[in-house]
């Protein structure tokens, strides 16, 4: 944080009273105000340096989101506004009643799934059915459990296997292509990377991937933006870096392991090579959103250090063994969700060992 | 109508307590496998319940008529005869009169033998109290028994299916809910069922040490 903190300090004469953006100084404070409050220090011992709340961890997550919200406005239309508008009023109701019920204060935490939810979401989803995604997503994935900070799952994933299951045809029908919505390509609909793979064997290729021109969840599509937003949350050290990384790494390593066996669907001339395969597999649907946003998430994964590789590569194994040899085309959502179970196991098994020897001296 | 003038005290006081306050799904969470996997459809839920309340019956005075006699290191092989017998008998009426149901209800209906209301109310109540007082009981549990079932099922099957006894309920747009006919969505609604029934009723979750 303290070099956020630092390029903050270095802006701040441009807009004081002489500055050349002194009319601006307004929207600077308000920023300001998103990452830095409360600023609170204590003057004696115990010292807290930087008062890390839910609130400041919510927003800066957020702001990682930004890249991809706006890229995927700019691709799927206006729509996409409505549907985090939908995500948000039903959540916050739940969320709302919850508080009112428990007498407790609206967490902040509802902000970052409220917005997750419809990123993960074909775009042409139907609006009610986000509404009963969310809903049940807030209800069943997070309050049920005791709130914020209890949940065992992640509670925008929670949603959006619900509705996965319940509604099969609406949720893999539903790929509009980017652009679609003001003309700038023809086709309506269009199969996912995934899903082509799969089907046809045909793996897109890396820019296009990166550049978000083949179709896919809302905002999962733009990768450049998610990579960008991924290695600030890393940066600001809101999400641990360890799961993120093993996660990715284990996909790479796995799928080029499936490649070398052959298990890669065959192209046209004739087979991918495992490294295209690997390639496809880390930028293609939405393992990299997964791994930068879900994954991460500090509640629902391991809290042990060694935790957090084996969460990472668990998630990586099992993406890649869905991906080739299941019905489904895309992993990640089942991987992360059977992993969130796992996770309180993997801390008691790296604690018992790791405290073995304190254990027994103890006694 | 007095519950008390026409049960008696004792009666009325088993009337209430198998009904509501020690509601044998939602107080005592028994029968909780039976309540999953054959709330799919109301028509099957009606079945399901009748056979449980006949086997709870048939049960209650059969055992509580030999209440005495009965030997307490055997009594638990005796009531899994008596409970057995009266599942052959649904089985095989189901068999005779109403095939198809018994085509839907599958293994389940043989498994009403491990249904943990019959075999808990045996042992909790039958054994030790007269044949009125058991019957009582009886009733009072499979009527519990099946409005749970009932409420379990009309919300699964308009849901999954939109429909109510095979009726088309819901309007031509409608989207099944798949996630509810299968026995995982079943634990929502079960889940639910309890929340709000335990806190209607004031029962308390035990306290874990």
């Amino acid at each position: 944080m303290k070099w956020l903190s630092d390029l903050f300090d270095s802006f701040r004469p441009q807009f004081e009273k002489r500055g050349n953006l002194a009319f601006l100084k307004p929207l600077y404070e308000a920023i300001e105000f998103i990452f830095f409050y409360p600023p609170a220090r204590t003057a004696t011992a115990p010292h807290v340096r930087d008062p890390l709340d839910i609130k400041r961890y919510m927003s800066i997550v957020i702001v990682a989101l930004l890249p991809s919200i706006c890229a995927s406005i700019w691709f799927f239309g206006p729509r996409i506004l409505l549907m985090i508008l939908v995500s948000y009023a039903v959540g916050g109701l739940v969320e709302v009643i919850f508080a009112c019920v428990r007498k407790t204060e609206i967490h902040e935490g509802f902000f970052v799934t409220g917005i997750l939810f419809p990123l993960i979401l074909p775009p042409a989803t139907p609006l009610w059915v986000v509404a009963v995604g969310i809903f049940v997503g807030v209800f069943f994935g997070k309050e049920v459990f005791g709130g914020t900070g209890h949940n065992i799952f992640n509670p925008a994933l929670v949603g959006r296997l619900f509705i996965t299951i319940s509604f099969p045809t609406i949720l893999t029908s539903g790929w509009t292509a980017p652009g679609a919505w003001r003309g700038a390509v023809d086709a309506v609909s269009s199969a996912t990377p995934m899903a082509l793979a799969k089907t046809q064997g045909v793996l897109t290729p890396a820019t296009d991937l990166l550049l978000g021109i083949p179709s896919g969840s809302v905002g999962e599509t733009f990768r450049i933006g998610i990579i960008v937003g991924g290695i600030f949350l890393m940066l600001t050290r809101v999400s641990n870096w360890r799961v993120p990384v093993s996660y990715l790494v284990s996909v790479c390593v796995f799928a080029f392991v499936a490649g070398l066996f052959g298990w890669a669907p065959a192209t046209a001339e004739g087979g991918a090579s495992a490294f295209s395969f690997a390639l496809f597999n880390l930028l293609g649907g939405s393992v990299l959103f997964g791994a930068m946003f879900m994954a991460c998430c500090p509640v629902t994964s391991c809290y042990t250090l060694p935790g957090k590789y084996i969460f990472g590569i668990g998630c990586g194994v099992l993406t890649v063994l869905i991906r080739v040899f299941s019905g489904y085309v895309e992993g990640v959502m089942f991987s992360i969700v059977i992993m969130n179970s796992f996770a309180p196991l993997i801390d008691h098994v790296v604690l018992q060992m790791r405290y073995r020897s304190v254990e027994t001296q103890g006694n | 109508m007095n519950l008390k003038e026409t049960f008696g005290k004792k009666g009325a006081k088993t009337i209430k307590n198998g009904i509501w306050r020690e509601h044998p799904i939602s107080s005592a969470t028994l029968g909780i496998c039976s309540a999953l996997a054959i709330s799919n459809k109301v028509e099957n839920a009606i079945a399901m319940s009748a056979g449980v309340i006949f086997v709870l019956i048939l049960t209650a005075v059969i055992i509580s008529l030999l209440r005495k006699i009965i030997p307490s290191r055997v009594r638990i092989i005796i009531y899994m005869i008596t409970i057995a017998s009266g599942v052959t008998i649904v089985d095989l009426v189901l068999k005779a009169y109403w095939p198809t149901v018994s085509e839907a209800m599958g293994p389940y209906v043989p498994l009403i033998i491990t249904n943990c209301i019959i075999m808990g109310r045996a042992e909790a109540f039958f054994v030790q109290n007269p044949p009125k007082l058991a019957l009582i009981d009886a009733l009072a549990n499979g009527l519990a028994y099946t409005y749970t079932l009932m409420a379990i099922a009309i919300f699964r099957e308009i849901f999954a299916f939109g429909t109510l006894l095979g009726v088309r309920v819901t309007p031509s747009g409608w989207v099944d809910w798949v996630v509810l006919a299968a026995p995982a969505g079943a634990f929502f609604v079960l889940g639910v069922f309890l929340w709000i029934t335990r806190t209607a009723a004031g029962i308390e979750p035990p306290k874990s040490s």
